[in-house]
């Protein structure tokens, strides 16, 4: 029963001092209004005859807002009264256009939609949680409600990375385009990789002149190089107990993720293979790159749903899923934290077999609080005591750094906001160097 | 292809059964455990209106036959009745103890007469209700109730009691129904064992433990209970197999004698309201106000009560927010900074600073790493225009003795290293 119910049982009782037998009265308007709240009840739209249906966006980057509307089809022959309350994980920032409260009216047959709007406040998977619909009856006194009736609509919001780096990108793309020689504006191509053979040119370096195709053809002719191409690239993130570490607003994970994302955008316009391995005591995600032109977007689809987990990453599975995975020599980008207990014991032992086969490169973000401690004026004791440990952390971190080095492992550790151009500046120098 | 595994999910919201069984099962069990202790509490605590509860017959636990043993073995002779009719009768001329260990038994019309007993006689009641107290006009009321009969000594509460029975028995188990009297009564184990002179003299016990074949041997019972009933005078041991029909005759009270002295009554009037036990109490609050009113009241009560009917019914369950690990920054850092300053680690400390500042130090000035301390002083404080002397106490100076020092050293270092290198930009890709 609604409130309606209360409020005319209560509004009733002024009659009393009129009856003769006052507690009759109670007792005859009492069942009264039961029997009213029972005849609405009866009245009301059944809830079996509702079938709930969703429509809408599947998918919405971070600091968009999506619309998913939500169809109330009544197929029953009452007209349907109801509350409607769609509720979604509180991180999906939901908006319903209609009000919880409000009551809808669908006639018989008819279809309602009911259009939500959602501003996630997190990256990730929001998934809609529950529907309840209130079926009020045609006097609102008594209502039928239950749960699990109509069944809730599955739908999940995935709610991808920002992406902030992507305005690196056109500064990025154009050093790519001057190391593969396609703009002329600083000269031809570099690279190792043969492409083809030309006439000699007044200015072309004599070093690249084949002698031996030149005795062929009667005419001077120079090999071109350029860049690799089909080279492999792997991202590894590190969602392992480091990655939850809150560097400034956001976890060390949506910074790798970044910097994971302008990586793979800029090695799939320069045609290279991208993979993307995420895992800490398991595998969480893997893309495998075959198809180019939906790669960054499989990638982000892929990344979206991760999370960081509060467990020691297995750094031997990785080390075991990179050698199992990948045959062919490949730029190893390892996204993780530059931290001598995590890396001294996890990966420090299977970094010689991994470096073997593999380019690695370790791409850490590193604490801004650190630094800040280190390079404060101390005031207090305590900043004392915080400073001792901060470059004690910093020297643990040097130590890690020199013995990734010595097993040729390249180390960028930049901080948060710019290790995603530092790992392409990385990638492009080594692509540059014909490194990879 | 693309394989995405879903990373750890929060489990299922639980079935309406699984929800049904967390919300029964805690008060469940509760109920249970508090019934099952009543249950027991129950079947352990003697009935008195059992037939064979207290009889000098009776050899099982409830019984009174090691009692009617161990008061034969003191010569005391003792008259078994059924009725309390008889048992007045056979109480004779001379003075007598009637033990009445089932008072609740006897009918209210024949209670008043219970008292009217020769001089010097005793009246002994066994955990008497307040209903028999009243029926016996005695200035007693039943006051806090035990949950389980605990042995007490006679004096438990100030030294009142001058009962030499009780002084005599020391420690018995009798505190179970205390009562509270005026003051001239005899008060015993803190106010469970009452004597008051009411005509006869009366004594009120809160316990049957002492009088039971099973506790009768426990601390000084027997030596209490045979107190109470010997005493020279022949016992009259009233029995009643179950509740005591109405009585027929006028006439109940047995003709006192000569020297028995009538129930001093305090008016009339309690003895015509005894005649209706339960009495007609009427609130005049029912009368300030129409019953309209009191129909309003209940009415608004039942509106109440639909609104919170309506109120408890909740559009939907509350939507739990699967929250994301978080791991505060340097948390691990900031940590053992605070374990060396409670460890007074002072020395690691400053060691750790001296040496991160030697570390910027040195490249700056390109000293080899195993340049000799008074060298590398003497070249820093060239370069920084300071005391060389104080420069060598700066960086392989002795360890700080308190905070203070430390505190002073490390502004010291700061600046030191200030001056001659600027801090190290973090972050070049290397």
């Amino acid at each position: 029963m609604t409130w309606r119910a209360g409020l005319l049982l209560a509004a009733s009782a002024a009659t009393l001092p009129a009856w003769p037998a006052p507690f009759l009265g109670v007792a005859v308007l009492t069942a009264a209004v039961l029997l009213l709240v029972a005849l609405d009840w009866t009245l009301a739209a059944p809830l079996h005859g509702i079938t709930a249906t969703r429509a809408g966006d599947r998918a919405v980057r971070l600091g968009g807002t999506a619309t998913v509307t939500l169809h109330l089809a009544n197929a029953s022959a009452r007209t349907l009264r109801a509350q409607v309350r769609d509720a979604w994980v509180p991180s999906a920032g939901a908006r319903p256009d209609v009000p919880t409260g409000r009551v809808l009216t669908v006639g018989p047959g008819g279809t309602a939609a009911l259009p939500v709007r959602l501003t996630p406040a997190r990256r990730g998977d929001r998934p809609a949680v529950a529907l309840t619909v209130r079926s009020l009856g045609p006097l609102r006194l008594a209502f039928r409600q239950r749960a699990g009736h109509p069944a809730t609509p599955p739908w999940t919001l995935r709610v991808l990375p920002r992406f902030d780096s992507r305005r690196h990108l056109p500064e990025k793309l154009a050093r790519l385009r001057i190391i593969d020689g396609v703009q002329v504006t600083r000269g031809r191509g570099h690279g190792t990789e043969f492409d083809t053979l030309r006439e000699y040119v007044v200015g072309d370096d004599v070093r690249s002149i084949d002698w031996r195709a030149s005795a062929r053809r009667s005419d001077v002719l120079v090999r071109t190089w350029r860049p690799e191409r089909d080279r492999r690239l792997v991202c590894v993130l590190d969602t392992g107990r480091t990655s939850a570490v809150r560097l400034g607003d956001e976890p060390r994970l949506d910074t790798a993720i970044d910097a994971a994302l302008l990586l793979t955008a800029l090695a799939a316009r320069a045609g290279d293979r991208v993979d993307l391995l995420a895992a800490d005591t398991a595998v969480r995600a893997r893309v495998t790159g075959s198809g180019r032109p939906a790669l960054l977007a499989r990638l982000v689809d892929a990344v979206a749903p991760l999370q960081p987990a509060l467990v020691e990453t297995d750094f031997e599975l990785i080390a075991g899923e990179v050698l199992r995975r990948e045959r062919q020599r490949s730029l190893v980008v390892l996204f993780t934290a530059l931290e001598a207990g995590a890396l001294g014991e996890g990966l420090l032992p299977v970094l010689p077999r991994l470096a073997a086969r593999h380019r690695v490169v370790l791409a850490a973000t590193h604490d801004p609080v650190l630094a800040g401690l280190t390079t404060a004026p101390p005031t207090g004791p305590d900043d004392a005591y915080a400073a001792a440990a901060a470059w004690r952390a910093l020297a643990e971190r040097d130590r890690v750094r020199a013995a990734l080095s010595r097993h040729g492992v390249t180390v960028v550790d930049a901080p948060a906001d710019r290790l995603a151009p530092a790992v392409a500046d990385t990638y492009l120098r080594l692509k540059s160097l014909g490194q990879l | 292809m693309t394989a995405t595994l879903d990373p750890v999910r929060p489990a299922a919201p639980p079935a309406p059964r699984r929800r049904w069984h967390r919300m029964l099962v805690p008060p469940g069990l509760a109920v249970l455990l508090i019934v099952t202790t009543l249950v027991l509490h129950a079947v352990d605590q003697p009935d008195p209106t059992d037939r064979g509860f207290l009889s000098p017959v009776a050899t099982g636990d409830d019984g009174g036959s090691r009692l009617a043993e161990a008061l034969r073995e003191q010569g005391v002779p003792i008259r078994r009745e059924t009725d309390v009719r008889e048992a007045l009768r056979a109480a004779g001329p001379g003075p007598v103890t009637l033990f009445v260990p089932a008072p609740e038994l006897v009918h209210p019309h024949t209670l008043a007469a219970l008292t009217v007993l020769p001089g010097g006689s005793r009246l002994v009641l066994v955990e008497p209700s307040r209903r028999v107290l009243t029926g016996l006009a005695l200035p007693l009321e039943p006051t806090d109730r035990r949950w389980a009969t605990r042995a007490v000594p006679p004096d438990a509460d100030g030294p009142s009691c001058r009962l030499p029975e009780a002084l005599r028995a020391g420690t018995a188990a009798v505190d179970h129904q205390r009562y509270a009297g005026p003051s001239p009564a005899d008060r015993c184990y803190a106010g469970a064992l009452h004597r008051i002179s009411w005509g006869a003299e009366v004594v009120v016990i809160g316990a049957s433990d002492p009088f039971r074949n099973d506790r009768i041997d426990e601390w000084g019972n027997r030596s209490l209970a045979t107190g109470l009933l010997g005493a020279n005078r022949p016992l009259v041991w009233l029995d009643l197999p179950g509740p005591e029909p109405a009585p027929t005759g006028p006439s109940l009270s047995p003709t006192p004698d000569g020297d028995g002295t009538p129930l001093p009554r305090r008016s009339g009037e309690r003895a015509d309201d005894r005649a209706d036990p339960p009495p007609n109490w009427h609130n005049p609050l029912w009368d300030a106000f129409p019953p309209w009113f009191w129909a309003v009241l209940a009415q608004l009560a039942v509106a109440g009560l639909l609104l919170v009917l309506w109120r408890a019914r909740r559009l939907g369950p509350p939507v739990p927010e699967p929250l994301p690990v978080t791991v505060q920054s340097a948390e691990t850092v900031l940590g053992r900074a605070r374990l060396y300053r409670r460890a007074g680690a002072r020395d690691t400390a400053a060691a750790t600073l001296r040496a991160a500042a030697l570390d910027r130090l040195l490249p700056r000035l390109n000293l080899p790493a195993d340049t000799p301390p008074d060298e590398v002083a003497a070249r820093v404080a060239a370069h920084a225009g300071a005391d060389p002397e104080r420069v060598a106490e700066l960086l392989h100076g002795a360890a700080p003795e308190d905070d203070r020092e430390l505190l002073e050293l490390a502004r010291e270092l700061d600046a030191l290293t200030r001056t001659l290198a600027p801090h190290p930009t973090e972050g070049d890709p290397r």
